[in-house]
């Protein structure tokens, strides 16, 4: 628990000095819990998810750096490695390939990548997978593209 | 209808690629339930008790004849063995009591010395390598504050015990492994040159892959790949005592071993520290647990080599 705390201390300083150093992404830690934190983070240019914000929460188990953030996407996204439902990642860090040489920082970066080179071999949407299996690429393109309006632009007027 | 068929073929090779994925893709995805070894090997203490080499020969009653034979050998040689979880950190996890057992009962400050160089070294690794300070720093110190707290003298000098207890304890315990694996990523990385082929021959993939998926994560097991790269980077000897099926055709049994000396070690520094290492693993296929030696037996091991 001391651990965990001291550590997340410093994750908490380390991101306020790179606010400007990383634009895509915003963490934040809950005012009253350091164990929960939310970001907001860009979708990557030259994907379905460009121009959306997307919102994160983390949960951070005790035994924190030795296991893994529980994370998961807030805002609906249409991703074969996201859970529609429940916005949970399945992403190989945040499970069994997991080490404390990762940081709520570098988790934010590495869940981008993944929106930018979907697995849609192990897909959590089967959907959305089986799009992009069977090379329907324009399918799933404007799948995505219409969830990234609906969910995660900013309503104008 | 040429397309016809096309289509039906394509879908029906589709759900057969399909049904034969399923099984990996739900294994990452599905929710994570214990596997049977897991809640087996939680039973296990972190580290177990010194315990005669007949509590090994109870083990294999009624197996190979060859292995009741090798123990025997091993009977006359060792004096006990200490067992550790089999939780993919028992090569690390019986590593760490080892040597600081044998800074215990030594009270060797010179060694203490020369392994907190070679930490430094560790750690400017790490930082040359791009970790950030603070994803390993808990980690050293609390490696360097187990030294510290080992080597009497110092007023907060521990026991025995408190060794024990404290290997036996989550929060120090595992957080030691998790140094050794920061040391031994930083090792592999830094010299990849070198480590690259024995990482291609092992998985196929590439030294950053392996330090990844293979070092770096808790639970991922040892091989001679780790243990090379943290016998060098600590500057630490290590023997390794091997009991598996394998006999010589000549019909006799013999029990094989093989000495983790650190590179840079030079030939005058092998001959002034002669005896065998004083860290002895047994390893049996995919496990490693503590051997103790008798006292008198190391002058025969030298005689060996």
């Amino acid at each position: 628990m001391q651990q965990s705390r001291a550590r997340l201390f410093k994750e908490y300083k380390e991101v306020q000095r790179e606010k400007v150093a990383d634009p895509d992404i915003q963490l934040v830690c809950d005012d009253s819990n350091i164990f929960k934190w939310t970001a907001l983070i860009k979708g990557p240019s030259e994907t379905p998810y460009e121009g959306g914000v997307f919102q994160l929460a983390f949960a951070v188990p005790e035994p924190y750096p030795l296991q893994p953030p529980q994370v998961r996407f807030l805002t609906k996204i249409f991703h074969p490695n996201v859970h529609f439902k429940t916005g949970e990642i399945c992403l190989d860090i945040l499970k069994n390939a997991w080490s404390p040489a990762w940081t709520l920082q570098s988790v934010c970066r590495a869940i981008i990548a993944l929106m930018a080179h979907p697995e849609a071999d192990s897909p959590l949407n089967c959907d959305s997978g089986n799009l992009l299996r069977s090379g329907d690429v324009r399918g799933f393109n404007s799948m995505a593209r219409m969830y990234t309006r609906l969910a995660a632009m900013p309503k104008k007027g | 209808m040429q397309n016809e068929n096309d289509t039906v073929k394509d879908d029906a090779e589709l759900a057969a690629s399909i049904s034969a994925t399923q099984e990996k893709e739900w294994g990452c995805c599905s929710v994570q339930e214990p596997s049977f070894q897991e809640e087996e090997a939680a039973k296990v203490p972190y580290l177990g008790d010194k315990e005669p080499l007949s509590s090994l020969a109870a083990e294999y009653q009624a197996g190979s004849p060859i292995l009741l034979e090798k123990i025997k050998i091993l009977d006359s040689q060792y004096v006990a063995i200490r067992r550790t979880r089999g939780d993919g950190n028992c090569f690390f996890r019986s590593f760490m009591f080892s040597y600081l057992e044998h800074i215990l009962e030594s009270q060797d400050g010179a060694e203490v010395d020369r392994i907190k160089v070679n930490v430094e070294k560790c750690r400017k690794a790490l930082q040359n390598l791009g970790y950030t300070d603070f994803t390993f720093e808990d980690f050293f110190a609390l490696f360097l504050e187990q030294l510290d707290d080992i080597l009497q003298g110092g007023e907060e000098s521990i026991s025995y015990d408190e060794l024990v207890n404290r290997s036996r304890d989550q929060s120090v315990s595992d957080y030691i492994v998790m140094f050794f694996r920061f040391v031994t990523a930083g090792e592999i990385r830094t010299r990849a040159e070198f480590f690259e082929p024995f990482i291609t021959g092992l998985s196929n993939t590439t030294v950053d892959q392996f330090c990844k998926t293979s070092v770096e994560p808790m639970g991922e097991e040892s091989d001679h790949i780790h243990i090379t790269a943290l016998s060098d980077a600590l500057g630490v000897a290590i023997r390794v005592v091997y009991l598996d099926r394998s006999s010589c055709d000549t019909g006799g049994v013999t029990v094989n071993h093989h000495d983790f000396v650190p590179v840079g070690t030079n030939d005058e520094k092998k001959e002034a520290s002669a005896a065998a290492p004083f860290i002895t693993l047994l390893y049996r296929p995919g496990h490693y647990d503590i051997l103790y030696p008798k006292p008198s037996c190391k002058v025969l091991d030298n005689v060996e080599k």
